[in-house]
This record gives structure tokens, sequence and C-alpha cells, in this order.
């Protein structure tokens, strides 16, 4: 029992570093996803936004989305208010989730953990991986959660409808955790998760056409003349308004935008967050 | 995967390391071997360099100039191999606190590649020997302090490194507690035939190490077993208190080339067995009180570095770790 045997050390040597770098990765997936289950503070969130978002301001707001103006009725868009906002709460709950997990990079960094992973023979990027998809993962679950109320929503869902949103719901949870990591990579002091959901969260999500549609009956011309023309243009930059769109295309066949934008601009934006914050991540 | 490391060559080779942070330099030049299977400590005040040498040899750091081998393994060319023969534990606890113990020790040996059926026996091994069985499937944070140091010492065990560093295990310890960590590590060097270095500030611990490399400012200042370091460098003292003004003026005079210094009413000289007899014959009626002060390692550090040992300020990072041990949002 003392002495470690020299067969068990032998098969460990054999051991291809292939396999090594993918156990490793599996390990730190695993601690994201244990740590976020019993972290019962993100959890509470995790439920009480989709429902606050859904029933309250959502019902909320039903009688008030086919409004008139001057006896014309001008939305043409064909769904409730209910109905248009459930997929934008989907992306919600994965931007928070996503950003959440990102930032705790910065207690992995400062206090332990991380130092313990650097100085193993795992490579920098399996470690960086193993922790955007661990948080990926948590957030698409918490996504999953928001889809649990589509019957509420008044949205109905085929098994089809449900796997291409997780599959559209991954790629965004890659690119947002990828984001989160970028910016916690940046930062030297902490002071809480505050100041993300203030300066990141809720502005990338209330301007990506989100909360409301950029009305679709109006030329662009004629949007830019009843919307201010700045909104008009954060709308249109804010990379967030085609992940959500192809999610609304998905879950209730609606799209302001080709579908393929949104699909190639996630894709985009994941490979090249990853790359950044890998690349910041080899320096620190 | 790697060159086989020739067994009678030195566990670790520094040679010649430098490493300035700005305007300070961390580390100035530092060379020592530390032999296959030796106890060996690094003695220093905070910031001697030490933590830097440590991060150094674990490739967290790179050095400015200089060499530093792991088993033969260079570990700025190949930092990956001699990652794999080391077990570290750091200064600062770097257990996650929201996975259990089991959890933790597991984590480790997936990141370290230790095939299932190997961890699953180590894992077990390493439990029993820091005596904490028990308390695998509790969530780390609820360990104390000591119980995390050592469970923090079974998990560098579980990837069978060869060599074992150590950051200042005790400190923040009490007494009892740092006693009994010594205990486990001199255990597991005799149980398990490893190589063990240890950073300590604390000068009553390196006692029992094969050798002491004492470092300051960056710089070695002798390295030898702690016999050696108190025969070379430490002096005994003889501390005496004269009975009146008149005898401690005659013995200042008398042995004016001897003195060491004076401490409220005491005398210090320096002394030998046969110094000590001879003051004895002559003086034995006009003192109130002698003590003689034999070599301690205590007295080997202030002679070869001119001060005690000082203590550090808390900076930023204590303070966002306050933070979050005030129970900041979503952390740990």
């Amino acid at each position: 029992m003392t002495s470690p045997d020299t067969a068990a050390m032998a098969l460990a040597a054999r051991r291809s570093p292939l396999l090594i770098q993918l156990g490793g990765l599996y390990g730190i997936w695993l601690r994201e996803v244990k740590r976020a289950i019993r972290d019962r503070g993100q959890l509470v969130g995790g439920i009480s936004r989709p429902i606050l978002w859904v029933l309250i301001l959502g019902i909320g707001l039903n009688p008030y989305f086919r409004g008139e103006v001057y006896g014309e009725v001008t939305f043409v868009v064909p769904f409730t208010y209910l109905q248009f906002i459930f997929p934008a709460v989907v992306a919600l709950n994965i931007m928070y989730t996503s950003v959440q997990s990102a930032v705790s990079l910065i207690w992995d960094r400062e206090f332990g953990f991380l130092r313990e992973v650097l100085v193993s023979p795992m490579s920098r990027g399996m470690v960086l991986l193993g922790k955007v998809l661990g948080g990926a993962t948590v957030a698409v679950v918490h996504g999953c959660l928001v889809l649990l109320l589509a019957r509420f929503a008044d949205v109905p869902l085929t098994w089809l409808d449900v796997f291409k949103a997780l599959g559209l719901m991954a790629m965004l949870a890659f690119a947002l955790t990828s984001l989160g990591v970028v910016i916690a990579n940046r930062v030297r002091s902490f002071e809480g998760f505050g100041v993300f959901s203030n300066a990141v969260i809720l502005p990338l999500y209330f301007t990506s056409s989100s909360v409301f549609p950029l009305d679709p009956a109006l030329t662009r011309a004629q949007t830019r003349i009843v919307y201010p023309e700045w909104l008009v243009t954060i709308v249109e930059y804010n990379p967030l308004t085609y992940a959500v769109d192809v999610l609304r295309g998905v879950l209730i066949n609606y799209n302001q935008f080709d579908p393929r934008l949104g699909i190639a601009i996630m894709g985009v934006a994941g490979v090249v967050l990853f790359a950044i914050a890998l690349f910041d991540f080899r320096r620190a | 995967m790697m060159p086989s490391a020739p067994n009678s060559g030195p566990a670790i080779r520094v040679d010649a390391i430098s490493k300035r942070y700005g305007r300070t330099l961390a580390l100035d030049g530092v060379s020592f071997e530390v032999r296959d299977k030796e106890l060996f400590a690094l003695l220093g005040p905070n910031g001697a360099g030490k933590t830097t040498l440590l991060h150094i040899l674990c490739t967290i750091l790179r050095p400015d100039s200089g060499v530093a081998l792991i088993g033969g393994v260079d570990v700025v060319k190949q930092p990956l191999a001699a990652r794999s023969r080391l077990g570290i534990v750091f200064q600062e606890p770097s257990l996650d606190d929201r996975l259990t113990v089991h959890e933790n020790l597991n984590l480790h040996g997936l990141v370290f590649g230790v095939p299932r059926k190997l961890r699953r026996q180590r894992i077990e091994e390493m439990l029993a020997l820091v005596e904490l069985t028990e308390w695998a499937d509790k969530p780390a944070r609820t360990l104390s302090s000591g119980m995390k140091r050592r469970l923090e010492i079974a998990r560098a065990l579980i990837h069978d490194s060869e060599i074992m560093l150590l950051d200042e295990p005790t400190v923040g310890l009490d007494a009892q507690t740092r006693d009994r960590i010594w205990s486990y590590i001199r255990r597991l060097r005799g149980e398990r035939q490893i190589t063990v270095l240890v950073t300590t500030h604390y000068i009553e611990e390196v006692e029992g190490c094969d050798r002491v490399c004492v470092v300051d400012h960056g710089k070695v200042l002798a390295l030898d077993t702690p016999e050696a370091l108190k025969r070379d460098h430490g002096q005994q003292l003889l501390r005496i208190v004269p009975k009146g003004d008149g005898d401690r003026r005659e013995i200042l005079t008398r042995y004016a080339d001897r003195l060491a210094g004076e401490a409220g009413e005491a005398i210090l000289l320096t002394s030998d067995d046969a110094f000590a007899e001879a003051f004895l014959a002559g003086y034995g009626t006009r003192i109130r009180s002698l003590a003689i002060e034999v070599p301690s390692l205590e007295t080997v550090f202030l002679s070869l570095t001119g001060r005690e040992l000082r203590d550090q300020a808390a900076g930023a990072r204590e303070r966002t770790l306050a933070f979050g041990k005030r129970g900041g949002e979503h952390t740990r």
C-alpha cells in the first residue's frame, strides 16, 4: 500500500496525452456543473427571472401589444406579447447564467482553484474550454427552465422545435460564456456581480429587439421615423438581436431577419470570443 | 513520454535563477540543489523570495534568467513534464469550497490524468494518511483550516508525485495544528519515499529537516544541515545580570571584547564552555543570575540577516478576499 506499485505507474504513463487532456476537461466541466447545482442563489435567479418576465411582464403588457395609431393598426406581428417575449426570456436566462459562470473565473484566479489546475499537466486551452463548456451547459439548463413555461405563454412546442432550440441555445451560451471570460480576464478588482448585470447584460438585452419589435410592417426609412434613429442603429448593430431573432424563428415561427444570419453571427462570435479569451488567459 | 531521470541526480536543481518585478529584484542569482528523498527547507522572512522561487519551480512564473530542473526536466522548456512530477501545496488555500473532500481529490486525479481505478485507490490511501476518511463526503468549506491543509497535502500526492513543494504549509495555524501538519509531512516522506521542499518563516520548524537553505532579499545566505548551521553561524551566549552597578561596570570593562549586547539589566557575552567556567570562577559571587544560551537557528538567522523575521501588511487581494468571505454574491 505504501510505495506506488510499479504496474499502476506504468499504466498511468501509457495513457495517451489526449486521453489525459479529455479526462481533465471532463473534470473541470463536472466541477462547474456541480458548483452551479449547489449555488442556491443562482438557481433561485434562474427560476424567478423567467416567471417574472413571462408571467408578470408578459401577461401584464399583453393587451397593449397591438396598439393602434390614428385608427390604424400598426403592428402586424401576428403574435401575442407573451409569445413574442418568450424566446427573448430564454436568451435572457442564458445570458445571466453564462456571464455569471464566467465571472466566477475571477474568484478561481484570485483565490486558489485556478492555480491548482494551472500547475497540472493540462494545457491552458483545455482548462478554459472546460470552464466555458461547463458554464454553457449550466446556462442551457437555465434556458430550459424557461421552456418549461411554454404552456403558460401559449407557445406550442414540438420535440423537433425543442431540439433545434437546444442547439441554438448551446451556441448562444458558448458565445456568451466566452464573452464573460473575456470581461473577467480584464477585471482585476471585483466588487460583485451587479456591475456585470447592469453594465453588460441588461443593455445588451434591451437593445436586442427582445422586449419590443421594430415594426416589420414599416420600411427601413419609415422605421427610422417612427423610432429614434440611434435606437434603430443600436438594435441593428447588437449581435444579440440576431440571436434572439433566430431563436424566435424556431420557437414561434417569426423572423425579422434571415435566420442563417443569426446562426452565422453566433458561430463567429463564439469562435472569436473564445480565441480572445484564450489569448488573454495564456498571458495571464 | 518523458526521459527517465537518473536516480542519482538531484531532485531539484536551481541554477542562477533571477526574477525581477519592476524595480525590485525578487530573486538574485539563486542556486542550490535538493537531493533525492531529502526534506529540504527554505527559510526566510516574508518577502525574501521563497514564494517567487516556488512559483518558478511549478512553472506559474518564468525566471528572467537561470535554469531550474525538476528531476532533470527543465521547467521552462518542458513545463508539462515537470509539473506531472510535482505535488504542490500553495500558501493560500486552493480547495474548491463547494465540492466535497472526495470530489476535490477526484477532480485533482482527473486533471492529472490518473486512471479511474488507481484514482479510487489513491484517494482512499491519502484520506487515510491524513485521517480525513470520515470527512470524505463533507463539503470542503466545513473543514477547519488545519484539516484543509491536510486535505491539500493529500491532494498533492494523488498523482504519485515524486517531489512535493509546500509553500508555508503551517502559516496561520495554531501551534498544535502546526505540529500535526509537520508530523504528516515527516510520515508521508517516510512512507512514500519522496523529496520534500518546504518554505517557512518559522525557525523552530526547520530543526527536523535534513538541510536548510536560508534566503533573504532574493539571495542564498547559507545552506547546510541545521546542526552545521548552528555550529558555523550560531554563537553560545552568556546572559548575566550583575548584582550592582559597580559589578556591572567592572564586567563591562573586563570583557569589552566579548560584549554581544545589553538587554535591559542583562549583559550578553559571547561565550564557549571554557569561558563560562572561567567567568563563573571569577565573578560567580557578583551576579544575580546567569543563563547560557545555546546556539539556535534563531540566533543563526539573526547573525546571517542581521534582523528578526518580519511580517507583512495586507494588500489589495486580501481586501477582495474579505469581500468574498463576507458572502460576496455568487462567489465561492
